[in-house]
């Protein structure tokens, strides 16, 4: 019988949404198939995590646990799926897409010899080759992939697949990795942590995204204000992220993140196409901006024309009142 | 090399039909030219470029030539190959392995497809330690020091050389080449080399994913637009948000 077998990412101690929405879509691939589907967590406390993935329907998991994975490093991480495939012999090894994923997606699949698709919006397995959508040419159009090898890597983006609850008796596996010096290679020297906000974007409901238009300190805290109103979290363009107002790990789009959140406000920003494909699948967008021909206002339900100066103040009383 | 997102398509019948000659320097390559190009000048060494591509790559050369790089390879495809990522890796590491480099800068991704993957790809064959989305570059004591982007925060990375780095555009600016560049581009060594004159199984070249059709993206439905008093629209739109779309 195949087998799937879902990285289950942990961040800051916790369980990436994100990847338990993979394990979800993959257990119903595995249902409508007849495969296996499996789990691995690799993490310093790895077997922590085991009540909260059996959840989702892993009829196995794999730990892998130790110091040496107690923060993202790319030689650990590479190491331990190497040792993972081996001992499960997968047909498919899902993640979902995210920077530590990405950082050893390209070199896994050329060290496992196998096919490999990445940042994909839908996927399914038939046995032997995974069928894939995955948005091109800046999210712009989609592209109809079909990929074959054995295993199949593939990475999937946030929000992709709802979570979906499918409790099971997991058998833990535990597996020993050892790494050393010659499987780092490189040395991680210090993490300069993200400042300001903690909520996790690829997985907060709500995210207010501040584009050139926010100028000043007053447009700073316009914005975060209306964020904690939403119990939002904060995002922002590349403009922003570049000239240092925002923390580089709050850009969104093409090079930032791709985030879909149920509620997405873009305050001062254009609509170029490189933001746009990081946020164009959020359930609902709302864009104000004082440019009533801006492209934004292309994807957004609900176009403010205004100053955001202006149209911030009352929208964030409003709202309060509504929440009140 | 990639198409140019901003080109005109259409896709008729799963197909994509754009004009094929709208081809660019793939931002992210262009910023990795870039910051080689700031680090030899502060450290000395030479930035040498190399492309896979049919005919057009030569251009792409020539722009990175023209920023500044000292010498080109083109290493040329018919065009009609259906390459993937691996199938591009599998070629740079063959042609690769027999020279000598400090480090190797890729683009952390291709700016039409986003796959991602050649560069950690060509590490792993080449067995170098490598790092991706480099956000920031320095030398120290031999060693490539590499800001990269992570999902929280940023890592400081320092890599033995030779190693490989996949650079975001958040890096640096690249620099328009002057007309000076421009000239001495034309007098600057391209060397090729075809595909098929290069000792490589034809079956580890087939790529491992093939686009079979395209669609276009799913459209939103309409949305509505406010004009006028900003306070009115304002607060309309947050009713709006609560009794229509149901999301506060
Ligand atoms: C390969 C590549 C990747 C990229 N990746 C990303 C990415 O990941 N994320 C990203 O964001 N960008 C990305 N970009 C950059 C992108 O092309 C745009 O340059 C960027 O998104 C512009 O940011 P902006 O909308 O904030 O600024 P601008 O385009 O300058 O727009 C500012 C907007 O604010 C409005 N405004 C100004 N003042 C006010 C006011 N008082 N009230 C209301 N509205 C006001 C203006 O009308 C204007 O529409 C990428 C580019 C490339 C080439
Ligand atoms: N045909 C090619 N020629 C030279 N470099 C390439 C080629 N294809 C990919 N690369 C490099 O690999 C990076 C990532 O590619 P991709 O896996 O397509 O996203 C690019 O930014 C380039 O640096």
């Amino acid at each position: 019988m195949s087998t799937l077998l879902t990285y289950v990412a942990i961040s800051d101690g916790k369980i990436k949404r994100s990847s338990l929405e993979v394990l979800s879509h993959c257990k119903s691939i595995a249902d409508a198939g007849g495969f296996s589907c499996e789990a691995v967590i690799i993490d310093e406390n790895a077997s922590t995590f085991t009540d909260d993935v059996q959840k989702y329907g892993a009829s196995k998991i794999y730990t892998v646990s130790g110091d040496a994975f107690s923060q993202h490093q790319n030689g650990s991480l590479l190491k331990a799926l190497v040792k993972v495939n081996e001992a499960v012999n997968p047909a498919l090894v899902a993640f979902a897409s995210t920077e530590s994923t990405k950082d050893v997606l390209g070199a896994l699949a050329a060290q496992l010899k196998a096919g490999v698709v990445a940042d994909v919006s839908s996927f399914n397995f038939d046995g032997n080759n995974v069928s894939a959508q995955r948005p091109m040419m800046a999210a712009k159009i989609m592209g109809n992939v079909d990929v074959t090898g054995n295993p199949i890597l593939v990475s999937v983006r946030s929000g992709s697949y709802d979570l979906n609850e499918n409790p099971t008796t997991a058998e833990v596996v535990s597996l020993d990795v050892s790494v050393d010096s010659d499987d780092l290679r490189a040395t991680l020297r210090e993490i300069i942590s993200a400042t300001g906000d903690t909520i996790d974007l690829n997985e907060a409901d709500a995210i207010v995204a501040a584009g050139r238009g926010v100028k000043d300190e007053e447009a700073k805290n316009l914005i975060s204000e209306l964020a904690s109103v939403l119990n939002a979290g904060i995002g922002a363009s590349r403009a922003l992220t570049e000239s240092g107002v925002y923390d580089p790990s709050l850009q969104i789009g093409q090079t930032g993140k791709v985030v879909s959140p149920q509620l997405y406000i873009a305050v001062g920003i254009s609509g170029a196409i490189q933001h746009v494909a990081g946020m164009a699948n959020s359930k609902v967008i709302v864009a104000i901006n004082k440019d009533a021909d801006a492209p934004i206002f292309e994807v957004a339900d609900y176009g403010i024309v205004g100053d955001l100066y202006k149209v911030l103040p009352p929208f964030i009383e409003e709202i309060k009142k509504i929440k009140n | 090399m990639v198409p140019d997102v901003y080109a005109p398509f259409q896709i008729k019948d799963g197909e994509l039909l754009m004009d094929g000659d709208r081809m660019v320097l793939n931002a992210y390559d262009a910023s990795a030219v870039e910051e080689a190009l700031v680090l030899t000048e502060k450290y000395g060494g030479d930035v040498e470029v190399i492309c896979i591509g049919a005919a057009k790559a030569s251009e792409t050369i020539r722009k990175a030539l023209a920023m500044g790089a000292a010498k080109g390879y083109h290493v040329q495809t018919n065009g009609d190959e259906s390459y993937d990522s691996s199938s591009y890796a599998q070629i740079l590491a063959d042609f690769l392995k027999s020279k000598e480099y400090d480090v190797l800068s890729f683009g952390k991704q291709s700016q039409d497809t986003d796959s991602g993957l050649t560069g950690g790809m060509v590490a792993q064959l080449l067995n170098l330690p490598y790092a991706t989305n480099a956000v920031g570059l320095e030398i120290e004591d031999g060693n490539l020091i590499v800001k990269r982007q992570g999902d929280t925060g940023q890592e400081m990375i320092a890599l033995p050389t030779p190693c490989l780095v996949t650079c975001s555009n958040d890096m640096n600016e690249p620099r328009i080449p002057n007309l000076k560049g421009i000239m001495a581009s034309k007098r600057k060594p391209v060397e090729s080399i075809a595909v098929a004159d290069m000792d490589l199984d034809a079956a580890a070249l087939e790529a491992v994913s093939k686009v079979t059709s395209y669609s276009p993206v799913p459209a939103r439905a309409a949305g509505q637009k406010f004009e006028g008093e900003p306070e009115e629209i304002a607060s309309k739109v947050a009713q709006l948000l609560d009794t229509e779309a149901n999301v506060l």
